[in-house]
């Protein structure tokens, strides 16, 4: 048994030995960027808020903007970026964006989605689809409003599972407690499972580091690769305040998608911004079922707590932001994030000439 | 009676229960609650329970396994070194010297009687340092502190090479997806002290390259409690008449037990039924029998003089440990599980590194001089390592002694173990170079404890400018250090848990 087992140890030894080396060996870039292998997380302008250059001609057009030239040409570039389809732009029968009030939000939710084309517009048959709802702490249950709605997401899941899609995943990072009982403590695990989708846990080896080719204060972050490599990513936040940010909306809820999220806050604005033009999800679902007013982004005060029975929908996050932001009695000039989105032309933030649809039901 | 076969069941045993302990530290792990965890490890160890009963004055009564291992040990010997232990185990494959180990007479054996009664004189004095050499204490923390966090490191570190490459992604999902919550944590794991607690570790493995089991024979303290007990058990080694004196098991002895100078007889106090001189002999003429006798004329019994010694030494070193600073002043960085009183957890911590293991975050790390040297490796909060997480009660919960009382998750959430205090040269909203507000953001307390106030400040090119600062409100903080852990500068944080200073 002795010599046996001082083989084995031998064995064991090497192994990790060369496991080690190899881990080391490989260079951090992802397989769909081609930045600087060694390059770390990094910053144009470090520290101080950069910025916005008006000037610099913008990679990403308005998704809608109807002009076919561009359209294709904003396909291309995306292309190279992200495996991500480009944000689908409004069909004519359809509206820019809907807003759905009633109590049930399973309801709400289902006449929103399909008030700005279905979830057919954005689900093609055999897509692999990520649903991105803020689950930001195991704290609290739903009703306290730090986390998204379980009924929001879970119809979500329903809807892309019926589109076809070929599976759905359900995903967030929690900065607080561990992802499995946060999933659990927001009510959102035992929804998505009983509505077909999975629950994943994000693991660390997946976050890599990934170049921001629009970006304008940042290169590259560390991003979860599998939320830039599906086919649909559908951004389901939770309408909640913020002391920085303002608000916690859209923008804000795909910091869930990155790692070395301290770090973010200096110049969160635009950061976040370029984040966005990176992530680019198709769908965003708002959840203002249940809006947190005050002690944001974790809550925990049913005081703090407004019902306002609302999902409001559309492929442009920052028209969702924006249109969710007076429902603060803010107004979308006051956050950072939507004004540096829309300097990138990552979505509309006046609302006036867009197709918005209000529903009661 | 095959002896072959049972040493072979031996082996069986060792492997199985070797794989069980570990799994039992794995899955202590509160990602989600278990039904069992390190808890149901340490439960068994008859000295932490001596020591524990010794120093509180109670009876702990969650160390009835313990009470069942005593009197099996009476009856069977020291079997839980050689069928159980897992250092035991581990000592068995560490490579060691496989000819000329026998030293049955030697006086070194005595040595851990000497520190079983340091050990026990101690804890009368409510003194419980020294269950730092408590083998099983030994193997949770080790596995806690140094195993786990290399595994998971080295799993992670794979996976990424793996998932970079593109190659075999269903391979790594699957066996990601297996480990997540158990040894991959959702966050990379680290603990202070990694140094010292492998220069043990280290040091018991290395002693093996002199003398097979040599922790087991001359030091481990759990090992001499048995040890007495083991030289009143019914069951002892016999050498027939049969023997040829071929010294065949003296040779393969891994405790060195068996005196080729006595007719190859053993001590029933150092022999662990490990089966291997039985196994081995070619006459067999070796076989374990009932017998009721009480072993006493090996030469290194305990005696007056070393339980004298122990005395002295006990109130000698206690003496010194209680003149040192720690004890006059506390360390502002002592920073304890919430509930825990600093007198009852000195006397009661059995240094297993349970609690450690259980937070979810990985905050809790083994006390390096923050508690002084009595403290060391009894737990303390590292914010900058990992919050106390607002929704966990772990730590008490997994608490084999109550060392760390189970509260409640209300009584929790109540319970300051520290108070927040800002250094506004370090804050980046304080020291006017950016607005920031990550401490008040991550606050967990419904209503913060960490409040903003519009503020013009000096920024670093001299002029000023308005900015929201925190400001915390400590009587309302509970010290759970997440704005610590979450603080964006580097290095030390500009918000910083110290031990309540008022």
């Amino acid at each position: 048994m002795e010599k046996i087992t001082r083989r084995a140890l031998l064995q064991w030894s090497v192994t990790m030995g060369l496991a080690t080396m190899a881990a080391s060996c490989v260079p951090t870039t992802s397989p769909v960027s081609d930045m600087d292998a060694e390059q770390p997380t990094s910053t144009k302008t470090m520290g101080s808020s950069a910025p916005v250059d008006k000037d610099r001609p913008t990679a990403t057009p308005a998704a809608t903007q109807p002009k076919p030239g561009v359209e294709e040409a904003t396909a291309t570039k995306l292309a190279q970026s992200s495996a991500t389809r480009e944000p689908s732009p409004t069909p004519p029968e359809a509206a820019y964006l809907a807003a759905v009030h009633g109590s049930d939000p399973e309801a709400i939710t289902q006449r929103a989605v399909a008030a700005i084309g279905g979830m057919e517009r954005f689900v093609q048959p055999g897509d692999d689809v990520i649903v991105k709802p803020n689950i930001c702490n195991a704290n609290h249950s739903f009703e306290y409003a730090s986390t998204t709605n379980p009924q929001v997401v879970a119809t979500l899941v329903t809807l892309a599972l019926e589109a076809g899609a070929k599976r759905v995943h359900v995903m967030d990072n929690p900065f607080s407690g561990t992802a499995q009982r946060a999933y659990e403590r927001s009510g959102i695990a035992e929804a998505v499972k009983a509505a077909g989708g999975t629950m994943e846990l994000m693991s660390q080896h997946k976050y890599v580091e990934t170049d921001i080719p629009e970006g304008k204060d940042l290169e590259s972050w560390l991003f979860y690769q599998p939320i830039l490599e599906a086919d649909v990513v559908i951004d389901v936040p939770i309408a909640k305040h913020h002391n920085l940010a303002h608000l916690t909306l859209a923008g804000k809820n795909l910091m869930g998608t990155i790692e070395n999220r301290p770090a973010m806050h200096r110049n969160l604005g635009q950061r976040i911004a370029d984040i966005t033009s990176r992530v680019r999800p198709q769908l965003t679902v708002m959840d203002a079922v249940r809006m947190l007013m005050d002690h944001g982004p974790t809550g925990g005060d049913l005081d703090d707590v407004k019902r306002a029975d609302t999902v409001i929908a559309s492929h442009d996050l920052v028209a969702v932001d924006a249109y969710t932001t007076p429902l603060f009695e803010m107004e979308p000039e006051d956050i950072g994030y939507i004004t540096a989105s829309t300097e990138m032309d990552l979505g509309e933030m006046d609302l006036g000439h867009l197709d918005i649809q209000e529903i009661e039901i | 009676m095959k002896y072959v076969y049972w040493r072979r069941a031996r082996q069986i045993v060792q492997i199985l229960s070797l794989l069980a302990f570990f799994a039992l530290v794995v899955y202590t792990f509160r990602d989600v609650q278990r039904p069992v965890n390190a808890q149901g490890l340490m439960r068994l160890d008859p000295l932490a329970a001596l020591v524990t009963s010794l120093s509180t004055r109670r009876w702990i009564a969650a160390f009835i396994p313990a009470l069942l291992l005593t009197m099996a040990t009476l009856i069977l010997g020291r079997f839980w070194c050689g069928w159980l232990c897992p250092l035991g185990t581990i000592l068995d494959v560490v490579p060691a010297p496989s000819e000329g180990a026998g030293d049955a007479r030697s006086g070194w054996r005595g040595v851990k009687y000497g520190l079983l009664f340091l050990i026990l004189f101690a804890a009368f004095w409510r003194n419980t340092t020294l269950l730092i050499l408590d083998p099983l204490a030994i193997f949770v923390r080790s596995v806690t502190a140094l195993v786990i966090p290399g595994l998971n490191w080295l799993i992670v570190q794979l996976e990424g090479t793996l998932y970079k490459a593109g190659i075999l992604r269903g391979v790594v999902d699957a066996v990601d997806a297996a480990l997540q919550g158990t040894i991959i944590s959702y966050r990379q794991p680290y603990y202070q002290g990694v140094l010292p607690l492998s220069l043990l570790l280290g040091g018991i493995l290395a002693l093996n390259l002199f003398k097979k089991r040599a922790w087991c024979r001359y030091l481990c303290p759990l090992g001499g409690l048995l040890s007495l007990l083991s030289r009143a058990s019914w069951l002892k080694r016999r050498a027939a008449p049969s023997c040829v004196e071929c010294s065949a098991c003296e040779k393969v002895c891994p405790m060195g037990t068996i005196d080729g100078d006595e007719m190859y007889a053993s001590d029933s106090g150092e022999c662990i039924l490990c089966m291997d001189c039985a196994a081995d002999c070619p006459q067999g003429a070796i076989r374990f029998e009932g017998d009721v006798s009480i072993a006493w004329d090996k030469g290194y019994e305990p005696t007056r003089r070393q339980l004298l010694t122990a005395l002295g030494a006990s109130v000698g070193g206690l003496a010194l440990l209680r003149v040192t600073p720690s004890t006059h002043h506390p360390d502002p960085r002592r920073l304890r599980p919430p509930g825990v009183k600093e007198e009852e957890l000195l006397a009661t911590c059995i240094r297993c590194g349970a609690c450690m293991r259980a937070c979810p975050s990985h905050g809790l790390q083994p006390s390096w001089t923050e508690s002084g040297i009595e403290g060391l490796w009894t737990p303390i909060l590292v914010p900058r390592l990992g919050h106390c997480d607002y929704s966990c009660t772990a730590c008490g919960d997994t608490c084999p002694t109550g060392a760390i009382p189970s509260l409640s998750l209300e009584e929790k959430r109540e319970t300051p173990i520290g108070k927040a205090y800002i250094d506004p040269e370090l804050c980046i909203a304080w020291s006017g170079r950016s607005p920031c507000i990550v401490c008040e953001e991550m606050c967990p307390l419904p209503g913060k404890a960490i409040i903003l106030e519009e503020k013009e400040v000096q920024d670093d090119r001299g002029g000023t400018r308005t900015l929201q600062v925190p400001v915390v409100q400590h009587e309302r903080c509970i010290g759970c250090g997440t704005c610590e852990n979450k603080c964006p500068v580097n290095g030390e944080a500009a918000i910083r848990v110290i031990v309540d200073p008022l």
